[in-house]
C-alpha cells in the first residue's frame, strides 16, 4: 500500500547491496522510461499518476535524482531514438548529453535533433509530492526545510510513513519540532487508526495556531440530509429545524437568543429547496411555474373565462390557475400550510463526514477547549484595541481639554493643528530621509511650530471674544476651514505619506490570536507620556498651578497677581502644540490629509464632554469610554463601523442626562457660572 | 410706549420690504424665464434662486433658534436633510414605480403588487446589494404621509434629542457639541448601506416629479422658485410674529439672562424646546422645497460642517434680526456658488496665480473671522446703521 | 400668625465645604424679616436653597398651609407658589426695556402657547404703569434695562418682583448702590409691602436694617446663632464674637 515507504526501505537497502542490484534496478528504470516515453513526454496530470508510481516502484538509486530534473524542466529526449537523457553542458560542439541511468556520455547533438521535456503545472505538482519523500531524507537542511514546506501546503495520505522515517532521522531540533507537529496533523487527517488519531487530537489541546485549528475543524466537516424517519445515526451532528436553530461552529445547533441577530441555518424556502432536490415532494409549483402555465393557456387575452388584466394579485392568480387544475389541464398547487405540514413531517439534520463517533467527540471537546482559549484571547484583543483608540482619543483631545477647561474657549481649529502636525511629520521627511532622525525632529518642530499658531491665534483672534464663548466657537472653525483648504492647496487631496521608521513597522506577536502593532504600543507609550508630564507640570510647576487657579476661579486668581492674560496665551499655545505632536503621532498610522484633523474632532469633543472639565482625570475617563466603547459597540456589530458611531454618540446624549457636567465634575460656587 | 409701536412698525417694514424683494425678484425670473417669459434666464440659474430661497428660510430658523434664543445649534441642516430625504423617499419610489410599470406594459400578465415592489427594490437598491424594500419606506407610495413625515421626522428627532438636552440644562458650547455630535451620528447612520436610504448614494433623480412627465424641468423650475418664494414669505411673516410676541420677548431673555427668566417662573426648558422643535420643521419644510430643485441628496450634504456653515451665513448676515439671516444666506451661497463656479478669471501675481476654486473658501472663512471679531451683527448691523443715518 | 415657609435642618456640602449647617428657620404669613451675617454665612445659598437652585443634601422646606415640600419642584413651580427673588447682583434683561421686563414679570401663564398668543389688555398696561410709578421709573419705562443706574436697576428688580404679586419675597441686598434718599424710600415701600405679603431681606447694611425696625437672624457659618429684634441680638455674644472677631 505504501509505495513511498517500500521505495525508501529499498533506498536505505541499496548502501548495502552491491552495484550489481543497482544496475539491475537501473536496467529496469530504464524499461519503464522507455515503455511509457509517451506518457513522459507529453505528460498531463490525468494520465501521469501511474508512471510515477511505476517509477517509484523499480526503487531505483536515482530516481529522487530524475523526479527532480523531470519537474524543473532539465530532461530532454533525443527525437530519433526516443529515449530521454540529461543534459551535460552546452558548448561550441553543441549539447553534450548523457544517458540517464549509467551515465553514459552520447555525445553531441544539434538542437533541432532533440527536444526539451516541459511538464505542465498539474504535472509538476504531481511531481513535487512524489519528491517529498526524497527531500525530508536529503542531508541538506535547506531542502527539508524546502520539502516541509511543501508538505504543510499539501499533505496527501501517502506522506505519512515518510514523514514518520523522516522524523525518526532527524536530528535538527527546529525541523523535528515542525515535523512531528505535520505529522501530527497528517495523523489526523489520514491516519487509519482510531486511537493515533485520539491521541494526536489531544495533543492539539490549547494550541492556537490557525493550522491546528483548520485541521480539527475538518474532521467535524458535516452534511445537511433531509428524510422522513428520525436520523438514528451516531454521528449526528445537529437536528435543525428550518427557520429556527443556528448552527455552532464544532457542527452542533442552537436555539436563537432573543438579543441575537444570526440568521438561522436554512431558512424555509431553501428547506423547501431541499425537499424537492430530495424528492420529498414532487411536482411542486413554484409562484413562477404557476406564471408560466397560466401564461401558456391565454387565449385570446382570457385564461380560461379570465379576462388577463384581472390577473393583479397572487390571489386572482391562484385562482385563474385552479380552475386550469379542475379542467385537469395542470397539476394542483401547494398552499404555504400544505408546504410548512411538508415540512414539519421531514427530518432535517446533520451528520458528520467523520465516522468514528470517539473521533467525533475528542475532537469536538478539543476544538471547544481550543474555542473557549481563542474567544479569551479575543477578548483580550478587543480590550487593547479599546486602548489603543483610547490613547488616539487621548492624544487628540488633551490640547483641547486644556484650553476648554481653562479659558471655556472651544477650539474647533484643534483639528486644523493636528493636521499641521501631521503634514510638518510628512515634510521633514522630504528632506531628512532617515526615518528615525526625522521623526525625533519632527515631534519638537511641531510642537514648536503648533504653538506659535496657537499664540498666534489666541493673541489675534480668542483674546477678544472671551466673554461669548459661542462666537470663539465660530470664528475658530472660520480658522479651521481657511486652514484646511489651504493645506488642500498647498498638499493637494490626495494623502500624503508619513512613514514610521521600520523598527515600528513589526508586531509583538503573543500568539496565533494576538498580535499587537508596534506603532500602537508607541502610541499608548505616547500617551501615557503625556499624562504623566501634563500631570507633573499641573501640580508641581508654578505655571500649572496658576492655570488651576485661573480654571477655578480667574477673578480670584486675577486679584492675587496672577496675569490671566499670560496664563491664557501660554495655556493655548500649549494645548495647540500638543496638537501638534497628537498629529505627528496620528500621522503615523492614519493617512496625512487635509481632512485629518476634522475626522477627529467631534470624537475630541465628546472626550472632553464626556470627561468634565478642568480634570485630566476625567478627560482619561472621558477617552478610556469613549474608546472602549466603539471597540465594543464594533465588535457587537462588526460589518457596521458606521452604525458603531451612531450608537456611541447616542449613549453620550443619553449619558449626559446623567452626568451633564461629565464623569468627572467641580462643583460649588465655581462651577456655576 | 411710543418705542415699542415703533419698534414694532420697523419690524413690520422689514417684513414688507423682504416680502416685496423677494415678489419683484420671484415676479420678475418669471418674466425673463425660459418657460413662461422672454427666455434670458437659464433654468439653472432659477434653479440656483429657488434654492438659494430654501437655505433663507433655513437661514430663518437658524436665526431664531440661535440669534434669539441663544442656542448655537449645529444640527439644523441636519434637519433640513431629513426634511429632503423625506420627501426624496417619495418622488424616488414613485418615480421608479411609474418607470417600472411602464416598461412591464408588453407583459403578457399584468404584474401584482408584489412583483412590483420588487422590481422597484432592485431598481432602487441594486447600487448597495439589497432588492427589498425596507421597512421604512413602507408609506412611499402615499405623498400625503410624506408631507406630514416632512415635519414629523425632524420634529421628533428634535423634540427627543432637545428634551434630552434641556432637561439636564446642557447649555452653551456643550450643547453646541452635542448637537454636532448628533448631526455626525445621523450623518454616519445614512452613509452606512443597511440604513436603508442607499447608503452613501443617496437618493438621486429628484427633480422628476412622479405623474408631471410632461411638464419641462423649465416649467418645473418655476413652480418651485415660486413655491419657495412664497415659503420665505410666510416663514418670514411667522417668524415676525414668534419674534415680536411677548414669546419673543421670553427667548430673548433666556439669550441674555436665562437665570432672570427661570426665576420669573418660566419654563426654561419648554421655550427652547419649542423654539428648538419649531425651527427644525421649518428647516425640514425647507429641505423638502430645496432637494427636489438639486435632485439629489446624500449624507455627505447633512454633515456637521453643513450645519456649521449655516451658522457662518447668519453670523455674517447679521443673527438677531430677521432679514439679516436671509441677506446672509443669499449673499454669502449666492457668492460661493459664484467664486467657485470657476467663471470668475484667475488673477495673476506673476510668481503666484490666484485661482478662486482654491482660495475661496480660505477667503470666506477668515472674513467670516473678521466679521465676528469686528462686526458681529453682520450684514444686518450694517444696514441699521445705513438706515438710522437717513432717519437722523 | 400662621407659618408661611417652614425651614427645617437643611444642610449643603460644597466639595467637602459645609455652606449650611442644619440650618432651621420659620418665616410667618406678612411678616418683614431680616438675615444678616458675616461673608460665607450661607445667606445667598439660603435663597438658593429655597428657590430650587440648590439642591439640599438632607432637611426639609415647607410651604404654606398645606405644608407642600419645595424640595421636589423646579424654580418655575416654586415661584408659581409665589416666591419671588432678587438677586444680589441685579438680574434684568439688560437687552429689553424697563416696559418689557415689567411685561415679562406680570403674573400671566407661563406657558409658551399663551404667550405666544397673548395680548396686551389695557389693564396690564396700567398695571405696569402703576409699578413703573411704584419704583420710580415712569421717565424711563422705555429705555433698555442695561442703561439703567446701579440703583435703578435694584429699583426695577423689585418693581418686577412686585409684577409677580409673591406671597413671599426674597430680597438679596436691596439698598446695595443706592442713595440714602434712595434707600429711605425701599425701607418704606418694603414696610408697606409686608403688609400683604412676607418678605425676607438679606443684608449688610446696619443702618438699613435697623429702620426696616423687624425681627433680625444672624447667620454664621451656614447656621442660625441668634434671633430676634435687632437691640436683642446685638447683645448676644457669639453675634458680637462673629462680629468683631474672636
Amino acid at each position: 500500500m505504501n509505495i513511498l515507504f517500500k521505495i525508501i526501505i529499498s533506498l536505505f537497502a541499496t548502501v548495502l547491496f552491491t552495484s550489481s542490484l543497482y544496475a539491475s534496478q537501473n536496467l529496469k528504470f530504464e524499461n519503464v522510461l522507455s515503455e511509457n516515453f509517451k506518457l513522459i513526454t507529453k505528460s498531463s496530470s490525468k494520465t501521469i499518476d501511474p508512471v510515477i508510481k511505476k517509477l517509484l516502484n523499480t526503487n531505483a538509486p536515482i530516481v529522487g535524482d530524475f523526479l527532480k530534473k523531470w519537474k524543473n524542466k532539465k530532461l530532454y529526449f533525443i527525437k530519433k531514438t526516443n529515449s530521454i537523457v540529461s543534459l551535460k553542458e552546452i558548448n561550441t560542439n553543441g549539447y553534450e548529453l548523457v544517458q540517464f541511468s549509467n551515465k553514459k556520455n552520447l555525445g553531441f547533438f544539434k538542437k533541432a535533433e532533440i527536444k526539451k521535456i516541459k511538464p505542465n503545472s498539474g504535472v509538476r505538482s504531481k511531481i513535487s509530492n512524489a519528491l517529498i519523500g526524497f527531500q525530508l531524507l536529503s542531508t541538506d537542511v535547506n531542502i527539508r526545510v524546502k520539502g516541509l514546506e511543501t508538505l504543510s501546503r499539501k499533505f496527501n495520505p501517502e506522506h505519512l510513513t515518510p514523514l514518520k522515517n523522516a522524523l525518526a532521522k532527524e536530528t535538527n531540533l527546529k525541523i523535528k519540532k515542525r515535523m512531528s507537529q505535520l505529522l501530527i496533523f497528517g495523523t489526523i487527517q489520514y491516519s487509519q487508526n482510531e486511537n493515533e488519531i485520539i491521541s494526536s487530537l489531544k495533543s492539539l489541546e490549547g494550541n492556537l495556531s490557525i493550522e491546528a485549528r483548520g485541521v480539527i475543524s475538518s474532521l467535524l466537516k458535516n452534511k445537511i440530509f433531509v428524510s422522513s424517519q428520525k436520523p438514528n445515526s451516531p454521528n449526528l451532528a445537529r437536528i435543525i429545524i428550518p427557520g429556527v436553530t443556528l448552527k455552532n461552529s464544532d457542527g452542533s445547533s442552537l436555539k436563537p437568543s432573543f438579543y441575537s441577530n444570526k440568521k438561522p441555518e436554512i431558512t424555509k424556502q431553501e428547506a423547501l429547496k431541499l425537499l424537492i432536490n430530495g424528492n420529498y415532494i414532487k411536482n411542486y409549483i413554484s409562484p413562477s411555474k404557476r406564471d408560466e402555465i397560466l401564461k401558456k393557456n391565454i387565449k385570446n387575452k382570457y385564461v380560461e373565462n379570465i379576462p388577463v388584466e384581472t390577473l393583479k394579485t397572487d390571489v386572482a392568480r391562484i385562482k385563474a390557475y385552479n380552475v386550469l387544475v379542475s379542467l385537469g389541464k395542470s397539476p394542483p398547487l401547494m398552499t404555504d400550510q400544505d408546504i410548512d405540514t411538508i415540512i414539519n413531517k421531514h427530518f432535517f439534520y446533520a451528520i458528520y463526514d467523520e465516522k468514528s463517533s470517539k473521533v467525533i467527540n475528542t475532537a469536538k471537546e478539543v476544538f471547544n477547549s481550543i474555542n473557549h482559549k481563542v474567544n479569551f484571547y479575543k477578548y483580550l484583543d478587543l480590550i487593547l484595541d479599546g486602548l489603543s483608540l483610547t490613547s488616539i482619543y487621548f492624544l487628540a483631545a488633551i490640547g483641547l481639554a486644556i484650553t476648554f477647561g481653562v479659558m471655556r474657549v472651544i477650539n474647533m481649529a484643534h483639528g486644523e493643528f493636528i493636521m499641521i502636525g501631521a503634514y510638518t511629520g510628512y515634510v521633514i521627511q522630504l528632506f531628512i530621509p532617515n526615518h528615525t532622525i526625522s521623526l525625533l525632529i519632527a515631534f519638537p518642530l511641531a510642537f514648536i511650530i503648533t504653538f506659535l499658531a496657537g499664540v498666534g491665534m489666541e493673541r489675534l483672534v480668542i483674546r477678544h471674544l472671551y466673554k461669548n464663548p459661542l462666537d470663539t466657537l465660530l470664528a475658530t472653525f472660520g480658522i479651521s476651514i481657511a486652514l484646511q483648504q489651504i493645506a488642500k492647496n498647498i498638499f493637494g487631496t490626495q494623502a500624503r505619506p508619513l512613514t514610521s521608521p521600520d523598527w515600528l513597522d513589526g508586531a509583538l506577536v503573543i500568539n496565533d490570536v494576538l498580535s499587537i502593532s508596534l506603532i500602537r504600543i508607541a502610541i499608548f507609550v505616547l500617551g501615557l507620556t503625556f499624562l504623566i508630564l501634563l500631570v507633573l507640570v499641573m501640580n508641581k510647576t508654578r505655571l500649572g498651578l496658576e492655570t488651576k487657579a485661573v480654571t477655578q476661579n480667574p477673578m480670584m486668581a486675577s486679584s492675587m497677581g496672577i496675569n490671566p492674560d499670560k496664563i491664557n496665551m501660554l495655556t493655548f499655545g500649549f494645548g495647540s502644540g500638543i496638537a501638534g505632536v497628537a498629529g505627528v503621532a496620528i500621522g503615523l498610522f492614519s493617512k496625512v490629509t487635509s481632512e485629518l484633523g476634522s475626522e477627529y474632532i467631534v470624537q475630541s469633543f465628546m472626550t472632553v464632554v464626556v470627561g468634565g472639565v478642568g480634570n485630566i482625570w476625567g478627560m482619561l475617563a472621558g477617552a478610556t469610554m469613549i474608546g472602549m466603547l466603539q471597540k465594543f459597540i464594533e465588535w457587537f456589530n462588526p460589518s457596521n463601523t458606521l452604525a458603531a458611531q451612531t450608537y456611541m454618540i447616542i449613549f453620550i446624549i443619553l449619558f449626559i442626562q446623567f452626568r451633564p457636567k461629565g464623569i468627572i465634575a467641580l462643583k460649588g460656587r465655581a462651577s456655576e457660572d | 410706549m411710543k418705542s415699542i409701536f415703533l419698534n414694532y412698525l420697523n419690524s413690520m417694514s422689514s417684513f414688507f420690504w423682504i416680502t416685496a424683494i423677494i415678489m419683484i425678484i420671484t415676479i420678475s425670473i418669471v418674466v425673463f424665464s425660459e418657460a413662461y417669459g422672454l427666455n434670458f434666464v437659464s433654468t439653472s440659474f432659477v434653479k440656483i434662486l429657488g434654492k438659494t430661497l430654501c437655505l433663507c428660510i433655513v437661514a430663518l430658523a437658524m436665526d431664531l433658534v440661535w440669534g434669539y434664543c441663544g442656542i448655537l445649534s449645529l444640527g439644523h441642516f441636519a434637519f433640513f436633510g431629513l426634511g429632503g430625504y423625506m420627501i426624496g423617499m417619495w418622488l424616488m419610489f414613485e418615480r421608479t414605480k411609474s418607470i417600472v410599470i411602464e416598461s412591464t406594459q408588453n407583459n403578457i400578465l399584468p404584474l401584482t403588487h408584489n412583483e412590483i415592489n420588487e422590481a422597484i427594490g432592485t431598481q432602487i437598491f441594486g447600487v448597495v446589494g439589497g432588492a427589498e424594500i425596507p421597512m421604512i419606506w413602507i408609506f412611499a407610495d402615499t405623498l400625503s404621509i410624506h408631507l406630514l413625515l416632512v415635519l414629523f421626522v425632524p420634529g421628533i428627532l428634535a423634540f427627543i434629542f432637545g428634551w434630552l438636552a434641556f432637561r439636564s440644562r446642557v447649555n452653551g458650547v456643550y450643547l453646541s457639541i452635542l448637537t454636532q455630535a448628533m448631526t455626525l451620528g445621523l450623518s454616519l447612520y445614512l452613509f452606512q448601506n443597511d440604513s436603508g436610504l442607499r447608503g452613501n448614494n443617496g437618493l438621486s433623480g429628484l427633480q422628476n416629479i412622479p405623474n408631471f412627465d410632461n411638464i419641462t424641468q423649465a416649467e418645473l423650475s418655476i413652480w418651485f422658485l415660486i413655491a419657495s418664494s412664497l415659503t420665505l414669505v410666510v416663514t418670514y411673516f411667522i417668524c415676525n410674529l414668534v419674534v415680536k410676541s411677548k414669546l419673543g420677548n421670553v427667548i430673548k431673555g433666556i439669550r441674555d439672562n436665562e437665570t432672570r427668566i427661570r426665576f420669573l417662573g418660566y419654563k426654561v426648558e419648554s421655550y427652547k424646546l419649542f423654539v428648538f422643535v419649531i425651527t427644525a420643521i421649518i428647516s425640514g419644510i425647507a429641505g423638502a422645497l430645496y432637494y427636489p430643485q438639486a435632485g439629489i441628496i446624500n449624507p455627505a450634504e447633512l454633515a456637521p460642517i453643513a450645519s456649521i456653515y449655516l451658522a457662518v451665513w447668519v453670523a455674517i448676515g447679521g443673527r438677531g434680526s430677521l432679514y439679516g439671516a436671509v441677506i446672509g444666506a443669499a449673499f454669502v451661497s449666492l457668492s460661493s456658488s459664484y467664486f467657485t463656479g470657476g467663471q470668475i478669471p484667475n488673477i495673476n501675481f506673476g510668481i503666484f496665480t490666484l485661482k478662486w476654486v482654491d482660495w475661496w473658501v480660505v477667503i470666506l472663512g477668515l472674513s467670516f473671522v473678521i466679521t465676528t471679531l469686528y462686526a458681529p451683527k453682520g450684514i444686518g448691523g450694517l444696514v441699521e446703521i445705513m438706515f438710522r443715518k437717513k432717519q437722523l | 400668625m400662621s407659618v408661611l415657609l417652614e425651614v427645617n435642618g437643611i444642610n449643603v456640602t460644597f466639595d467637602g465645604f459645609k455652606a449650611i449647617n442644619n440650618l432651621s428657620l420659620s418665616i410667618s404669613n406678612n411678616e418683614l424679616r431680616a438675615i444678616i451675617g458675616p461673608n460665607g454665612a450661607g445667606k445667598t445659598t439660603f435663597m438658593d436653597i429655597v428657590t430650587g437652585k440648590t439642591k439640599p443634601d438632607s432637611g426639609t422646606i415647607l410651604w404654606g398651609q398645606k405644608n407642600s415640600s419645595l424640595l421636589r419642584m423646579n424654580e418655575a413651580q416654586i415661584v408659581e407658589l409665589g416666591i419671588s427673588r432678587k438677586f444680589q447682583k441685579p438680574t434684568l434683561i439688560e437687552t429689553q426695556t424697563v416696559f418689557e421686563n415689567l411685561l415679562l414679570s406680570l403674573k400671566k401663564s407661563r406657558n409658551p402657547i399663551a404667550t405666544l398668543f397673548y395680548k396686551m389688555s389695557p389693564d396690564d398696561e396700567k398695571e405696569i404703569t402703576n409699578i413703573a410709578v411704584e419704583v420710580n421709573l415712569i421717565e424711563n419705562i422705555g429705555s433698555l434695562a442695561g442703561q439703567l443706574s446701579h440703583g435703578q436697576k435694584q429699583w426695577l428688580e423689585i418693581g418686577m418682583l412686585l409684577a409677580q404679586k409673591p406671597n413671599l419675597l426674597l430680597i438679596d441686598e436691596p439698598a446695595a448702590g443706592m442713595t440714602s434718599p434712595e434707600r429711605k424710600k425701599t425701607v418704606k415701600l418694603l414696610k408697606k409691602l409686608s403688609k400683604n405679603q412676607s418678605i425676607v431681606v438679606v443684608e449688610h447694611d446696619m443702618e438699613f436694617v435697623k429702620s426696616l425696625e423687624c425681627r433680625v437672624t444672624v447667620l454664621h457659618e451656614g447656621t442660625v446663632i441668634a434671633e430676634g429684634s435687632l437691640d436683642h441680638v446685638s447683645q448676644n455674644e457669639k453675634v458680637i464674637d462673629v462680629y468683631l472677631g474672636r
